[in-house]
């Protein structure tokens, strides 16, 4: 199903948005989407849409909440912020992401010596 | 760890309020796309230009849209919600294939819910009004081989004070009595009671209370009843200050205490009691013999059933064992009251094996295997009618397939298809079952007895046909929907216009479905022949008595207040007046009436007989007056008929069948032998032609007629040999006793004939039942067989076209078709007959007179059913003949 096959790359979208929440505080989607593009230093260009089924699976396990709100140039706009749950959740997963690139790295690089 | 909870509490939420998520989400997404435009717009583009790279940038806004709700809400309900939608659409298209379906299924699933609804309001509701039933049990006494449900007065007082099993142990025995209230005299059935009745079986009173430690102490002591609540309404004119009234009871004065609730009707199955009077005022209601407490003192007289509710934590067995061991040093400390091996069984309500549920068991239990019967056909049918349908459908699962359905897809939605048929079906069933279920009392038999089954269609009878619709909608809906999903969209699209003949490979399935209908129905066919025929043979059986031509009438003396002298006086007057009368051959008095479900016996001891070890000696007996046997037509092989003058003041006389003869004085002539019984010697008189005492099929049984006149009984029963039709006798033998007593109230008024079929209750239900199944079958099987030949041959058209063009007559083409069926039927028939010989047996119980393969009904109902294959094939066949070769060919 289209679900699992990207399961790797969801995780790791889910991951840069609670990461740039917890960084920028409250934001709306559009502000996500192109603070991740920004910090990516435009190497990451994704279809800015998808921002939002990772926003909804974060708000199911209640890591962030969302409020309406009015935005820079005083339009309607939702706003999303990071909770409590989420920032633990955010340092679970960072210290697990550090972890496993560590070893993913150490073991290419043992390959390529090889 | 319980985040997937949370994420389904979300989703549930989500889709509870999907219109305002949707429309929210859209806000957020124009307010996204606005932002973006103004980025572009800022960075310099036009604002076409902007809107549309904006658009590019965020994605297809509709499929965001659908992402987004499948997130937030619950994708598998909507699914399912629409293939209901969409199911209901494709139905209604389709109204007189729904029909069909709806109908057949309807069919199935009411002879089911009907049976079951009979099973729930007896087997599974033995008692109703009686609180948690699972925990009451019937106790059975073992005498020797013989299992009998009756117990003695002093023998149950033992049981009761020395078990350590029962929270309550009730006795009781059930009785015609004549109640009288505001001077109007009424024959109802009444039961005597241990004081502890109501409490025990946890009934709550409707109004008053129930029967107190006290009133279960002294014989005489408690002149007290409880009435029903059919009694309040129908005697009573539901008095709301009923208790505390006086009513009359057999001539002796009770004050009503209690109403029982409206759904409580007593401690026997099927049985309705309307009073409820305690166990002490015994012999008030009944004054015959000594004194009052002599019943109550007895150990040798057995006339009590008891049942008992298990304390908490006390199995059934646990009691059995502990009652076991009990009657054991009962009947070691009274010998000469408990003869021969003596034992205890005790048996949960719904088993106990005397009175309705003995009776029923075996019938409706078999009834329901055989209604499942019929809805395993009736599925066969609509699996078959749902294939063909199927093929009509290639080109939409074709379609649906290549857009990019799963095969899963289409399988979940035709079950949901097959599922709501059936739904559909059961709800008509229902309302089938409503009327049906009620049709369960015509088939009570007439009888004496306060016979009184409630069926309701309740909660549990529509829960169970719910479940079955189901099953069924997935049973009969999974191999149509494995075999029109399993298909190659490329090739099926094509295939439309495809192969010439029909193809022998896509009927195969089909044709499979329509050899198990046929087989099963045949099956059925064969069981509602053996039944049909037993039920018939049952009626025209000869019970070694004719019971054509005899009216029965009853009265009783005893709340008339009559001397014993009198009394017999009466009774001797009055055989003279009926007797006199212009019509009447033969008249005669009897306590009892052979065939019906009430049955004494009596132990004896014949004279000169060596007893095995442990054996029991009885046999059934009756009090009869003179010219009985000259009324029911019985022969007298040996000896005289008794006398008015045989009384209690001559010797003591008795005339026994030949089948006790046979038994205990073989090969010697038993007239003028003697045997002990009631405690005195009595001589045997005569010998009467064995006949039928019990039941239909029943081993001869030794019995004992002893001389009315003996003993004075007040209730009897008259029987009246007439030349006409008895009914015309019935006000001319009221009125003669009218004349001796004018407010004496005479009941039971029936013709012998008409009382007797209580006999054949099991055929009747079980032949009028299986014989409408039987009908239903062969009904479904010809439709089936119709079906698929009917569309087999409009598939093959065109080869039927090319082969008329070639030169082929009608004939040959009537040939081809029915020779398909015939085919079809042959195979069928011949599992069917296979599967008749095996099961038929399983229904041997349930049969009389016909053996289990009966060649007769084999015979017959084959030719049936072949008849009814052949005709569904020629319908289709004649069409067949008349395919216009050109027309056919351009067709499609």
């Amino acid at each position: 199903m289209a679900e699992g096959k990207s399961e790797i790359l969801q995780g790791t979208l889910d991951l840069m948005v609670l990461k740039t929440l917890e960084a920028m505080g409250p934001l709306h989607g559009y502000g996500i989407a192109r603070r991740i593009e920004q910090v990516s230093e435009e190497a990451l260009q994704i279809n800015q849409g998808t921002i939002y089924a990772s926003l909804v699976r974060l708000l199911h396990r209640s890591w962030i909440s969302a409020a309406w709100g009015a935005s820079e140039n005083n339009r309607k706009a939702k706003f999303y912020s990071i909770t409590k749950a989420g920032r633990k959740r955010l340092a679970a997963e960072a210290e697990n992401w550090e972890r496993i690139s560590g070893v993913i790295g150490r073991v290419l690089r043992l390959a390529e010596r090889e | 760890m319980f985040g997937w909870l949370k994420v389904l509490g979300s989703r549930i939420r989500g889709w509870l309020s999907m219109r305002h998520v949707d429309e929210d989400f859209s806000e957020e997404l124009g307010a996204h796309l606005e932002m973006l435009t103004q980025e572009n717009i800022r960075q310099g583009m036009t604002p076409e230009q902007a809107q549309r790279t904006a658009r590019v940038k965020l994605g297809g806004v509709t499929q965001l849209r659908e992402t987004n709700r499948e997130l937030r809400g619950l994708p598998v309900i909507d699914t399912i919600l629409k293939d209901i939608r969409y199911a209901f659409r494709t139905l209604r298209k389709n109204l007189g294939y729904t029909a069909v379906v709806v109908l057949t299924l309807a069919l199935g699933i009411g002879a089911n819910s009907t049976v079951f609804s009979w099973i729930n309001a007896t087997l599974l509701n033995p008692l109703p009004g009686v609180a948690d039933q699972t925990r009451v049990v019937t106790l059975m006494r073992t005498s020797g081989d013989r299992l009998t449900p009756s117990f003695s007065y002093p023998d149950y007082e033992d049981f009761r004070d020395r078990n350590q099993v029962f929270s309550g142990l009730i006795a009781s025995s059930i009785y015609p009595m004549s109640l009288t209230y505001n001077d109007k005299p009424e024959r109802i059935w009444g039961t005597v009671v241990s004081e502890n009745y109501f409490d025990a079986f946890g009934v709550k009173l409707q109004y008053g209370r129930g029967f107190l430690p006290a009133e279960g102490k002294v014989p005489g002591g408690a002149p007290v009843a409880v009435i029903s609540y059919h009694l309040w309404e129908s005697s009573f004119d539901r008095n709301p200050a009923i208790v505390g009234q006086k009513i009359q009871l057999n001539n002796y004065s009770y004050t009503i205490v209690g109403v029982a609730p409206r759904e409580f009707l007593g401690s026997y199955t099927a049985l309705r009691s309307e009073i409820w009077v305690p166990m002490m005022m015994h012999y008030q209601l009944f004054p015959i013999g000594g004194n009052p407490a002599t019943r109550l003192k007895q150990r040798g007289d057995n006339w009590l059933i008891i049942q008992g509710r298990l304390k908490a934590g006390k199995s059934s067995e646990q009691a059995q064992a502990e009652l076991n061991t009990l009657m054991q040093q009962i009947a070691e400390q009274y010998p000469k009251e408990h003869e021969g091996r003596q034992g205890i069984r005790v048996y949960p309500l719904w088993k106990v094996p005397f009175g309705a549920t003995a009776f029923l068991g075996t019938v409706l239990m078999s009834l329901m295997a055989i209604a499942g019967v019929v809805l395993l056909l009736a599925c066969a049918n609509v699996a078959n009618l749902m294939l063909v349908r199927g093929v009509s459908r290639t080109r939409e699962m074709a379609i649906r397939l290549s857009l990019g359905a799963t095969r899963g897809r289409l399988v979940a939605q035709l079950l949901t298809e097959s599922v709501m048929l059936a739904i559909l079906g059961g709800g008509v069933a229902v309302l089938v079952t409503l009327w049906t279920s009620k049709s369960f009392a015509s088939l009570r038999p007439p009888s004496q007895l306060p016979i009184w089954i409630h069926i309701d269609v309740d909660r549990r009878v529509l829960l169970i046909s719910l479940a079955v619709s189901i099953l069924t909608g997935i049973v009969f809906g999974l191999l149509p929907a494995l075999r029109t999903s399993g298909i190659n969209p490329a090739s099926a699209v094509k295939e439309e216009s495809g192969s010439a003949s029909g193809g022998p490979r896509k009927f195969r399935l089909s044709s499979g479905l329509a050899v198990a209908q046929i087989a099963l129905s045949l099956l059925m066919l064969v069981f509602a022949g053996l039944m049909i025929r037993s039920f018939q043979k049952a009626q025209r059986f000869n019970p070694g008595f004719n019971a054509n031509n005899v009216l029965l009438a009853s009265y009783d003396l005893l709340p008339e207040g009559y001397t014993d002298d009198r009394g017999l006086q009466f009774h001797q007057q009055l055989l003279a007046k009926i007797e006199a009368l212009p019509g009447v051959q033969a008249a005669s008095l009897s306590d009892w009436v052979p065939l019906g479900f009430i049955f004494s016996s009596s132990t004896f001891v014949p004279e000169g007989y060596q007893p095995k070890p442990h054996e029991l000696i009885e046999a059934g007996i009756a009090r009869i007056s003179p010219n009985y046997f000259r009324t029911m037509e019985i022969p007298l092989l040996e000896g005289r008929d008794f006398r008015v003058e045989d009384t209690r003041k001559t010797q003591s006389v008795v005339i026994i069948n030949q089948a006790l003869a046979d038994r205990y004085w073989p090969r010697q002539d038993a007239v003028g032998k003697r045997m002990r019984i009631d405690g005195d010697w009595a001589t045997v008189i005569a010998i009467a032609r064995t006949s039928n005492y019990t039941r239909l099929n029943e081993q001869p049984d030794p019995f004992i007629y002893q001389p009315l006149y003996r003993d004075y009984l007040p209730s009897v029963t008259l029987h009246l040999r007439v030349s006409r039709n008895p009914a015309e006798f019935a006000l001319a033998a009221q009125n003669t006793i009218h004349e001796m007593n004018a407010t004496l109230p005479v009941f039971d008024i029936i013709e012998l004939a008409t009382r007797i079929q209580v006999a054949s209750g099991i055929q009747r239900i079980a032949g009028s039942t299986v014989g409408v199944f039987g009908l239903l079958a062969l009904a479904l099987a010809a439709v089936g067989i119709y079906g698929v030949i009917a569309y087999s041959t409009k598939l093959r058209t065109r080869e039927i076209g090319i082969r008329m063009a070639l030169g082929a007559n009608p004939r040959d083409i009537l040939r081809l078709v029915v020779g398909q069926g015939i085919r079809l039927t042959l195979i069928g028939g011949g599992i069917g007959l296979a599967a008749s010989f095996l099961f038929s047996r399983l229904l041997s119980s349930l049969l009389f007179g016909v053996s289990p393969s009966d060649p007769f009904t084999f015979a017959g109902v084959t030719c049936l059913l072949a008849g009814a294959a052949l005709f569904a094939c020629y319908i289709p066949a004649r069409r067949a003949m008349r395919v216009d070769p050109i027309v056919s060919l351009r067709y499609e």
